[in-house]
């Protein structure tokens, strides 16, 4: 058995949805096998960053739960926009770049 | 072991008539090639309404299946998001509002809960809602759900009967008897015998219908939406324009006053709030094969036809969008049916954007023709053969 130390179960992993440790490992208990099976359980991933504070640390838990190798936890989808950007400005027309 | 039944497909569809069929007492498989809730289920809105059903069938489908969804969130312990919250078709030009009060009429005349409300009272029950609309239709009856949470919600009830789920499972053959009958799926996680078979794999359904020679005539039609940040309260009902149902419908007679941009993406505004805070905005219908890449220049339309309903939204930070393929049959209904030709071979499938809507009775509907009970619902307008009588008749 791996340690749990570097993520005991009461560690928030995911700040914007306040998702921990223990309720990412439940998921996972419950059938997660990837970033998007943990993120559509639990929500960690779903809140303003989209998971760019948590997505490396849910994969680390993904790896020692289910012995896997990182690729294999796979990554949130990537979707418009990158940062959170007014509706206003979207509604003007937003190049590639901006988004 | 033999399984009574294997479904295949671990959508909205599939999950419920996995546990509608645990309920009668069968043995089941529920097998998906990926996770739980991993296709359309998860990629769409997050409503059950009857405003936004043809009357008759469809109304009468969907009215069954919001009042059954009310009995499973009392029974439930698994908590998918019940929410009554009602819904509102709103008008912008004399010639909706006259269109909604004719649909709203026939609807009640059929003893639905459905009625028009004036510009004054609409600004009562939405007040951020832009300020020259004319009315709409007023539904309170309708509900919203969280649609993946539903699949688990029908997994985890399922499994408490004996359901047996085969998630990230291949399927690679379905074996037929000597006489043409289910006797098997093959797949990498080895065999698994069964009596019958139920496809429920949505878009996916054509691949599975090949696998014992049907054609079954499903093809996928993209959807997105928008996600805004976790704000502050904008918006109470299910709100959306009244153009939307000409969009679902293609009604080629009706014709918004709307940008290029907004025309070129068949964009009907359509919003909801969700539990967690954040706001869904859409939508769009189009065909792009299974290609499921936010569009830009969709996201742009969304966003300015949002903005005309509910000015606020220019402010609002949008976080995300997303899109997904619906099952889209050319006659708008879904097939729910035996496969005449191959005994123990069913079909649920082809909703298009009323899966959700429409999952607990198709569940209800698929358990009772594979215990040879009679249906809720005369349903030999979703039988799989009407395609066959169409070529023969063409």
């Amino acid at each position: 058995m791996m340690s749990r130390e570097k993520f005991p179960d009461d560690m928030l992993v995911c700040r914007c949805e306040e998702i921990t440790a223990g309720e990412i490992r439940q998921a996972i208990r419950e059938g997660a096998r990837d970033v998007t099976g943990v993120k559509r359980r639990v929500r960690a991933g779903m809140g303003p960053c989209q998971g760019r504070t948590c997505e490396k640390l849910v994969q680390q838990i993904l790896c020692q739960e289910l012995r896997i190798d990182p690729r294999q936890t796979g990554r949130s989808t990537a979707r418009p926009p990158v940062r959170p950007v007014p509706f206003g400005e979207l509604a003007e027309g937003v190049s590639k770049n901006d988004l | 072991m033999i399984y009574d039944v294997t479904v295949i497909g671990a959508g909205a569809i599939g999950t419920s008539v996995a546990y509608h069929l645990c309920q009668k007492g069968f043995s089941v498989a529920l097998i998906d090639h990926g996770d739980i809730a991993n296709g359309s289920s998860s990629h769409c809105d997050a409503v059950a309404l009857i405003s936004d059903k043809a009357p008759g069938l469809d109304t009468q489908m969907g009215y069954a299946s919001i009042q059954h969804y009310g009995e499973l969130a009392k029974t439930f312990s698994y908590d998918f998001e019940y929410d009554r919250k009602g819904c509102l078709y709103v008008c912008e030009t004399e010639e909706e509002y006259a269109a909604a009060s004719a649909y709203a009429k026939r609807q009640a005349s059929d003893g639905y809960d459905m009625h028009m409300v004036d510009a004054q009272t609409l600004q009562e029950m939405e007040p951020f809602l832009a300020k020259d609309l004319l009315g709409g239709i007023w539904t309170p009856g309708d509900i919203a759900v969280c649609p993946y949470k539903v699949c688990f919600a029908f997994v985890e009830e399922g499994k408490k009967q004996g359901l047996q789920v085969y998630p990230y499972t291949h399927i690679s053959r379905i074996r037929l008897s000597a006489d043409h009958a289910v006797e098997a799926v093959e797949t990498d996680r080895g065999d698994i015998l069964t009596k019958r078979v139920i496809n429920c794999a949505g878009v996916w359904a054509p691949d599975v219908g090949r696998l014992v020679g049907l054609e079954i005539p499903i093809q996928p039609r993209k959807g997105m939406n928008l996600i805004s940040e976790p704000t502050e309260r904008i918006v109470w009902h299910k709100v959306m324009e009244f153009g939307y149902m000409m969009s679902k419908f293609e009604s080629i007679n009706f014709r918004r006053n709307v940008s290029p941009l907004v025309e070129e993406y068949n964009v009907a505004f359509n919003i909801e709030y969700t539990k967690a805070d954040n706001i869904l905005l859409g939508g769009y219908r189009g065909f792009r094969g299974f290609d499921v890449r936010s569009e830009l220049e969709a996201m742009q339309a969304i966003a300015e036809r949002g903005i005309r309903f509910y000015p606020c939204l220019k402010e609002i930070n949008c976080i995300r969008s997303y899109a997904g393929v619906r099952p889209y049959v050319k006659d708008h209904l879904p097939i729910v049916s035996a496969v005449d030709t191959i005994p123990g071979f069913y079909i649920a499938a082809g909703h298009e954007g009323d899966g959700i809507c429409l999952s607990p009775i198709t569940g209800k509907l698929m358990a009772q023709l594979v215990a040879g009970e009679p249906t809720d619902f005369d349903i030999q307008k979703l039988s799989f053969s009407r395609f066959a009588n169409a070529q023969q008749t063409a």
